[in-house]
C-alpha cells in the first residue's frame, strides 16, 4: 500500500477532469493554472512529508484495515496516540506551509463517518459501515485525498431545508433508485476542493423527519458527472498573477482554496452511499466531524503563529527594534497565546475516547473551547504581529517597481534595515507577514470548522453546568457536604453549633 | 458470596455521581434479594469488576488492578457503559442487569 510523495499526488491530479470554474472561466487545466498551484503545493505538503523518515512517526499510522503503513491523514484514529499525532501533524504542517494544508477536513470526515455508520447500523441493522469500510480501504489503497464537504449553501437560515424556496441551497436527494441515489444541491467554501481527488458529503446540520431527503452521506470522485467546481476569491488573490514577491506566501498561498459545489442530477451508488434518510443521526455526525476539526485548529493554526512569530522577530531584528522592551513583550504574549491552544488541542487529544465502533474520538468539550479560542487569539497574535512590522506591511511596492531601473534603486535604499539584512528580504519578510495577518486567514479561523456561536452551543451543552451547581451548593452549606463531615467526625450542624458556641466563649473572654 | 471489586477512577471531573450509582446500585440488588458484596480493596478476590470511570476517557481502564484479570468486568465510563451510550438515568438499571447476568 504505497502513499504517494507530493510530486506524484499533484501529477496524480492530471488523471481527474473535473469541470471548474473561475473568474468567469472554465479552468481544464488544474495542475498548472497559477491561481491554484499554491494550494496544490500546500496540499502536496501532507504527501511529501509522510515521504521523509524525520517526520514519518507523526506523517504515517498503521492501518487497522490491514496493518499497513498508510498516510496519517487516511487514517481512522484507533487511540489517544493517534489522536495526539493528529494534531502534532497539523502544528507541523502549519509551521511548513504558513497556511491551510486542506487534508485535515477530508481526514475528520473519514473518520465522523467511520464513528457514526457504526451506530445507524446497531440501530437499524443497516450495512453502511461495511460499505463504508471498503471505501476506506480504497483512500488508504491509493491515498485520496477526499475534499469533506460539510456546509450547504442554506438560503433562508429561518426556515428548515425541506422548506427553502430554492431545494438545492441544501444537498438532498431527488431519486432513489435500485442501484443508487440522484443528488442534486450546493456546498459552499469546500476547502481544497478543486485539488481533491474525491468529495465526501455530510449533512450540515440536525435534520428532522421532514428533512429526510437531506439526511444524505456519501462518496464520488472529483470528476463525477453533474458536479461543478466554482473557486472562490480571496483576498489579494491576484497577486499571484504579478510576480513572486507580492502575494507574500507565493509557494503555498493564503487559506484552503475554497470552492462552491455544485451537485446536479448527480449519481451515486449505493456502495457509496453512507447515510440516506437517517436523519436521526445527523446530529451525531454533525457533532462527531465537527469536534475532529474544531480540535485540528489548535494545531495548523499554533503552526501559523510559529511562523507569523518567527517573521515578526526577524523584522523586529531586521528594523533594528529587536532588543526593544515592547517587542519583547508582544512576542510573549504571541507565544502565549498560541501555546495556550496548542495546549488545548492536546488536552482534547489526550482526554479522548473509544466510541462503540472502536474508533477513538476527542473530547468535545475541550475540541469547542479550543476552537473558540482560535477565534479570537488568531486575530490578537496577528494584530500583534502587524503591530510590530509597522505601517510597511499595507504601504509597501510592488515587485514590479522594485524592479524598475527608474524606482528600483532609491526604494531599495529606503527599504534597508539594519546591517546584514536585505532590503528584498525585508520586503519578502513583511510581505509573508502581510499576507497572513491581513487576508482571508482571519475570518477562515473565526467561521472555519463552525462559526463561535456553534462552539458556544456544544460548549454550554457539554458543560454539566447542574454539576457546578451541585458543588457551589454543597460548599455553601445548601447540599450535604459528606467529606466535610467526615474531616470534622460529625454533622454539619452540630459542628456549626459547636463552633458558634466556642465563639461566644471566645468573645466573652476578649470582651 | 458473590464479590464485585469496585474501582473507582480519581473523579477529577465527571459527568456522572459515582458514588451515588454505587450506592443505588447495592440497594437495588439487596432490594431483589441478592446478597452480593462489594468490595473497593485491591487485594481481596472478586468474582466480577466494576469499573466506575467518571467519564468517556476511562482512565481505569488504562491500568486494572491484577487480581481482575479473567473476571468479567463491566466498564461506567461516564454516560456509556462499555461500548453503549447510556443515560446517566439508566445507568442502574443497566448495571444491575448485568451483575444479575453473572450471578
Amino acid at each position: 500500500m504505497a502513499t504517494m510523495s507530493g510530486r506524484e499526488y499533484i501529477e496524480s491530479l492530471r488523471a481527474l477532469k473535473p469541470e471548474v470554474y473561475f473568474l468567469g472561466q472554465r479552468i481544464k487545466n488544474i495542475v498548472d493554472e497559477p491561481m491554484f498551484q499554491p494550494h496544490l503545493h500546500a496540499a502536496a505538503m501532507t504527501y511529501e512529508l509522510a515521504h521523509h523518515p524525520e517526520y514519518e512517526e507523526i506523517m504515517t499510522a498503521t492501518s487497522h484495515l490491514t496493518g499497513e503503513k498508510i498516510n496519517r491523514f487516511t487514517h481512522v484514529h484507533h487511540g489517544i496516540d493517534d489522536l495526539v499525532k493528529k494534531v502534532r501533524m497539523m502544528r507541523l504542517l502549519g509551521q511548513k506551509t504558513g497556511t491551510c494544508f486542506q487534508r485535515c477536513v477530508g481526514l475528520d470526515g473519514l473518520n465522523a463517518i467511520y464513528v457514526t455508520t457504526y451506530d445507524i447500523d446497531q440501530k437499524y441493522g443497516t450495512d453502511y459501515h461495511e460499505r463504508f469500510k471498503k471505501y476506506l480501504l480504497e483512500v488508504q489503497k491509493n491515498d485520496w485525498m477526499p475534499a469533506g464537504a460539510m456546509t450547504d449553501a442554506r438560503g433562508d437560515r429561518s426556515l428548515r431545508p425541506s422548506k427553502q424556496k430554492h431545494p438545492d441551497v441544501y444537498l438532498h436527494i431527488k431519486e432513489r433508485l435500485e442501484d443508487g441515489i440522484i443528488v442534486s444541491g450546493t456546498k459552499a467554501h469546500i476547502t481544497g476542493a478543486i485539488n481533491s481527488h474525491e468529495i465526501i458529503t455530510m449533512p450540515t446540520r440536525t435534520m428532522t423527519e421532514e428533512d429526510r431527503d437531506y439526511s444524505v452521506s456519501f462518496a464520488i470522485p472529483a470528476d463525477t458527472k453533474g458536479v461543478t467546481f466554482v473557486f472562490s476569491r480571496q483576498t489579494n488573490d491576484t497577486r499571484r498573477l504579478d510576480g513572486v514577491l507580492d502575494a507574500g506566501n507565493s509557494k503555498y498561498g493564503i487559506v484552503g482554496g475554497e470552492a462552491v459545489i455544485i451537485f446536479r442530477d448527480v449519481f451515486v451508488p449505493w456502495g457509496r452511499v453512507f447515510m440516506a434518510g437517517e436523519y436521526d443521526f445527523t446530529t451525531e455526525l454533525v457533532e462527531t466531524f465537527a469536534g475532529y476539526h474544531r480540535s485540528n485548529y489548535g494545531g495548523c493554526k499554533v503552526g501559523l503563529a510559529d511562523v507569523v512569530i518567527g517573521g515578526s522577530s526577524w523584522i523586529a531584528e531586521a528594523h533594528g527594534i529587536g532588543k526593544a522592551s515592547h517587542i519583547i513583550d508582544k512576542l510573549t504574549e504571541m507565544i502565549a497565546m498560541a501555546e495556550t491552544c496548542w495546549s488545548c488541542t492536546l488536552a482534547c487529544s489526550y482526554e479522548g475516547y473509544r466510541t462503540p465502533s472502536g474508533a477513538y474520538h476527542i473530547n468535545p468539550l475541550l475540541a469547542n473551547v479550543t476552537k473558540l479560542n482560535i477565534t479570537k487569539m488568531v486575530y490578537e497574535w496577528m494584530r500583534l504581529g502587524q503591530d510590530i512590522a509597522g505601517g510597511k506591511i499595507i504601504t509597501l511596492p510592488s515587485e514590479k517597481d522594485l524592479d524598475n531601473p527608474e524606482s528600483g534603486k532609491i526604494l531599495e535604499e529606503c527599504f534597508s534595515g539594519k546591517d546584514g539584512f536585505s532590503s528584498r528580504d525585508i520586503i519578502k519578510m513583511l510581505r509573508l507577514v502581510e499576507n497572513m495577518s491581513v487576508g482571508a486567514g482571519l475570518p477562515e479561523a473565526m467561521h472555519g470548522a463552525g462559526s463561535p456561536a456553534a462552539q458556544k452551543i456544544m460548549i454550554e451543552r457539554r458543560s454539566g453546568i447542574e454539576k457546578k451547581i451541585e458543588l457551589a451548593e454543597t460548599i455553601a452549606g445548601i447540599r450535604k457536604d459528606r467529606d466535610f463531615e467526615t474531616i470534622v467526625g460529625k454533622d454539619e450542624k452540630t459542628h456549626w453549633d459547636e463552633v458558634r458556641k466556642k465563639i461566644e466563649e471566645r468573645r466573652v473572654q476578649i470582651y | 458470596m458473590f464479590t464485585v471489586g469496585v474501582r473507582y477512577c480519581g473523579g477529577c471531573n465527571p459527568e456522572i455521581d459515582r458514588l451515588r450509582i454505587v450506592i443505588e446500585l447495592q440497594e437495588g440488588l439487596r432490594e431483589m434479594g441478592h446478597q452480593i458484596d462489594f468490595t473497593t480493596e485491591g487485594e481481596r478476590p472478586v468474582d466480577a469488576v466494576l469499573l466506575v470511570n467518571g467519564c468517556k476517557h476511562a482512565c481505569l481502564e488504562e491500568k486494572q488492578v491484577a487480581s481482575d484479570c479473567g473476571h468479567p468486568v463491566i466498564s461506567v465510563r461516564g454516560e456509556m457503559i462499555d461500548d453503549q451510550y447510556v443515560e446517566e438515568g439508566d445507568i442502574i438499571k443497566i448495571l444491575i442487569k448485568r451483575i444479575r447476568s453473572f450471578i
